[in-house]
């Protein structure tokens, strides 16, 4: 157990209706390790991080949370079999996920998203799920927008929020979905820095990003996902260093276009 | 027209917002069973929900309160008129409340529920503390203005005999031969109420504005 | 309880003659109303400010109470100001008045959605103020108010209903007549209830129709 990693996906099928968005995938995490998933749109890899979210369920294929089957295990007969609700719960609650659009509970406070699972779910006394929800506030410099509703904050606040509110519930693993696309772009560096702190800490982290610069100095791997499959993996040395794979080229080319990819 | 005449009016007034109050309340009760149905992944719950939802959306609420008016008494139920006018309103009013709600759980985004989800907060408490307030507050807007049209539409009580503010208008306007004033003055308090109405809508509306996404 | 639908069946020719007054009067109050409100709301939005002041407090007035109390008002306090009308025309015109201070409403927010840029644009090509309003404003506003004329179109036919009140020998008073010459109240009720539910029910299918044929000429925000 103690040995195993963070993140062990096998053979992750994910179809929806006819078409098939993820065609088997395999793919490990150590622990401490920042996975960066990069891809065209449509590649299917924010499905493949919604899978390990266990947001969607895969069609076939397993997951692995530090050795723990996350939703579906081998039965004793050999088939595929879902796992009873509470084992399913547990395993979720060592995953964090930040998403795109932040989706912050408009009807709360910084202070109020970030103490409610701790008190509804956790079941934590309220002075004690606040001066969490402070501490993890001031991490991402937002301790005097405690009180503050979303609409009163900007996206990079909203988004810094969030992670606080999913570093509250002391996850093993993060996961963030595009978390600075809905950015504008002066406001992606604060959301940027926070991501590196965390990945600094020793944080387990699996990001979906266009944001190459990010993947190149954090991440410690790189995965490029095309077309429902993994094209390639590797360090980002490996994979943005010459000679490039002529697929990655082209991505860069129209990903980045701002004279970015000859930085690299 | 005098004082006199204008006091038996606010009196039935009384009677208008009473009758109007019951029904909205009871309707939303009804409602809530209603927009289940209609949101239920059950075949007959939902078929019987959307039925509800069209046949009370789709025929006139006089027709409406004519039917149960006569159709109480023939099935044993022996009820006041003003029973019967408040089950037909109620009835009425439920259908468009539960369209109102249902637009409003279905406005909830859905990311919104992904993160209590992922936050652990389990379907019962995601529902409680995150969707229902949610909703609430997207129908809101919605809300004051259909408790404002049954204020209205609780003029038609008065078919079926239960003396509001239009009854009370009609009778003294057929025996002091003044439906002019008449009439004017119980519209200035139909939208004297309804002007109550909707300014507390929008005091409430604004308490919740800060909240909103 | 008995149910005896024979006695309603027996008075067809009488229930056929009173579903064309509902008809006429309802068709009659769409179109009137909907001339009238967009007329309301062209005025109100182009027209002199104390037009439009008056204007939205006679829309606010008759929005804000019952249609039942203004055709008493109309009908039994118009002969005092020398408008006495029989109850068709009566009926007609009260529908018809109701009917424009909702429609123009509607239209009123039509005019509001239309993106600026777009009149900009009629302006920059040299559109007069009718021109861009006939190829510009009235084309795109009936997709964006095309949904909210269903509806009020359909709240418009159960609102017929009301003049039975003044004795508009509409569907509702014809059927409430053959219940009390036979006391059957019920089955006439109910039959009713039923051809308003079919005709609404048509209106709606026939409205979700024209949206869906409209829709591809919509625009997209994003």
């Amino acid at each position: 157990m103690t040995n195993a990693p963070a993140i062990r996906v096998q053979g992750l099928v994910k179809r929806f209706g006819k078409t098939e968005v993820l065609t088997g995938i395999d793919l490990e995490a150590a622990r401490g390790e920042v996975t960066c998933l990069l891809g065209p749109s449509g590649s299917g890899k924010s499905t493949l991080l919604r899978c390990i979210a266990f947001l969607e369920e895969a069609t076939d294929g397993f997951i692995e949370i530090d050795g723990a089957p996350l939703g579906f295990a081998l039965g004793p007969d050999g088939d595929r079999m879902r796992l009873p609700p509470n084992d399913i719960r547990g395993v979720r609650s060592k995953i964090g996920m930040v998403f795109q659009q932040f989706n912050l509970w408009p009807h709360m406070t910084a202070l109020g998203n970030v103490m409610e699972a701790l008190v509804t779910a956790r079941g934590m006394s309220k002075a004690e799920a606040e001066e969490r929800a402070r501490a993890r506030l001031a991490e991402v410099g937002l301790a005097e927008r405690a009180t503050h509703y979303p609409s009163e904050l900007s996206g990079g606040q909203q988004q810094r929020v969030a992670i606080a509110r999913a570093l509250a519930l002391e996850p093993k693993i993060m996961l963030f979905d595009e978390p600075t696309s809905s950015l504008d772009p002066e406001l992606t560096g604060e959301v940027l820095n926070v991501m590196r702190k965390l990945a600094e800490g020793g944080m387990t982290m699996v990001v979906v990003t266009h944001e190459i610069g990010f993947a190149a100095s954090v991440g410690h791997k790189i995965v490029f996902l095309d077309q429902g499959k993994i094209l390639v993996e590797g360090t980002p040395g490996e994979v943005f260093g010459k000679p490039r794979h002529p697929r990655i080229d082209q991505f860069l080319d129209t990903y980045l276009d701002r004279g970015a990819a000859g930085l690299l | 027209m005098s004082w006199d005449l204008f006091l038996l009016l606010l009196q039935a007034s009384v009677t208008t917002i009473v009758v109007s109050v019951v029904s909205i309340v009871l309707g939303f009760l009804l409602a809530t069973v209603v927009c289940a149905g209609t949101m239920s992944s059950n075949t007959l719950a939902r078929g019987a929900g959307r039925l509800f939802v069209s046949f009370f959306r789709g025929t006139p609420l006089l027709v409406q309160l004519l039917l149960i008016y006569h159709l109480l008494p023939q099935i044993g139920l022996d009820v006041p008129s003003e029973v019967a006018a408040v089950a037909g309103m109620a009835l009425c009013t439920a259908a468009y409340q539960a369209e109102i709600l249902r637009g409003g759980f279905g406005a909830v985004p859905k990311g919104l529920m992904e993160a209590a989800d992922m936050c652990g907060l389990g379907a019962f408490a995601t529902f409680r503390r995150i969707r229902l307030p949610i909703a609430v507050r997207l129908t809101l807007p919605s809300l004051v203005s259909e408790i404002i049209m049954i204020l209205k539409a609780s003029s038609l009580v008065s078919v079926v005999g239960v003396i509001e503010l239009t009854r009370m208008t009609q009778d003294l306007a057929a025996s002091t031969f003044l439906p002019l004033p008449l009439y004017a003055s119980a519209g200035v308090i139909y939208l004297a109420i309804n002007a109550v109405i909707a300014g507390v809508g929008t005091v409430l509306e604004r308490r919740v504005a800060r909240g909103h996404a | 309880m008995t149910f005896d639908f024979a006695l309603v069946l027996e008075n067809v020719p009488n229930i056929a003659r009173a579903f064309g007054v509902t008809l006429g009067v309802w068709a009659g109050a769409v179109v009137f109303g909907s001339i009238g409100g967009f007329a309301i709301a062209v005025a109100r939005r182009w027209g002199p400010t104390p037009v439009g002041w008056l204007l939205r407090a006679f829309v606010e007035v008759i929005r804000g109470t019952p249609f039942l109390v203004q055709i008493f008002l109309l009908y039994y306090g118009g002969p005092f100001i020398g408008l006495s009308l029989d109850n068709i025309p009566a009926g007609l015109f009260g529908l018809s008045v109701y009917a424009a201070a909702y429609y123009s409403e509607i239209f009123r927010t039509g005019f509001e959605a239309i993106p600026k840029g777009h009149l900009e644009a009629a302006d920059c090509a040299g559109f007069t103020r009718a021109q861009t309003l006939r190829r510009i404003v009235l084309p795109e506003m009936t997709m964006l108010v095309l949904p909210a004329m269903v509806n009020m179109t359909i709240l418009m036919l159960k609102e017929t209903a009301v003049l039975s009140i003044i004795s508009v020998p509409e569907l509702t008073l014809e059927v409430s007549a053959i219940g009390t010459a036979h006391y059957a109240f019920v089955e006439s009720f109910t039959i009713v209830a039923l051809l308003y539910w079919g005709l609404t029910d048509l209106c709606g299918r026939a409205g979700r129709l024209a949206e869906a044929r409209f829709s591809r000429y919509r625009f997209s925000h994003s």
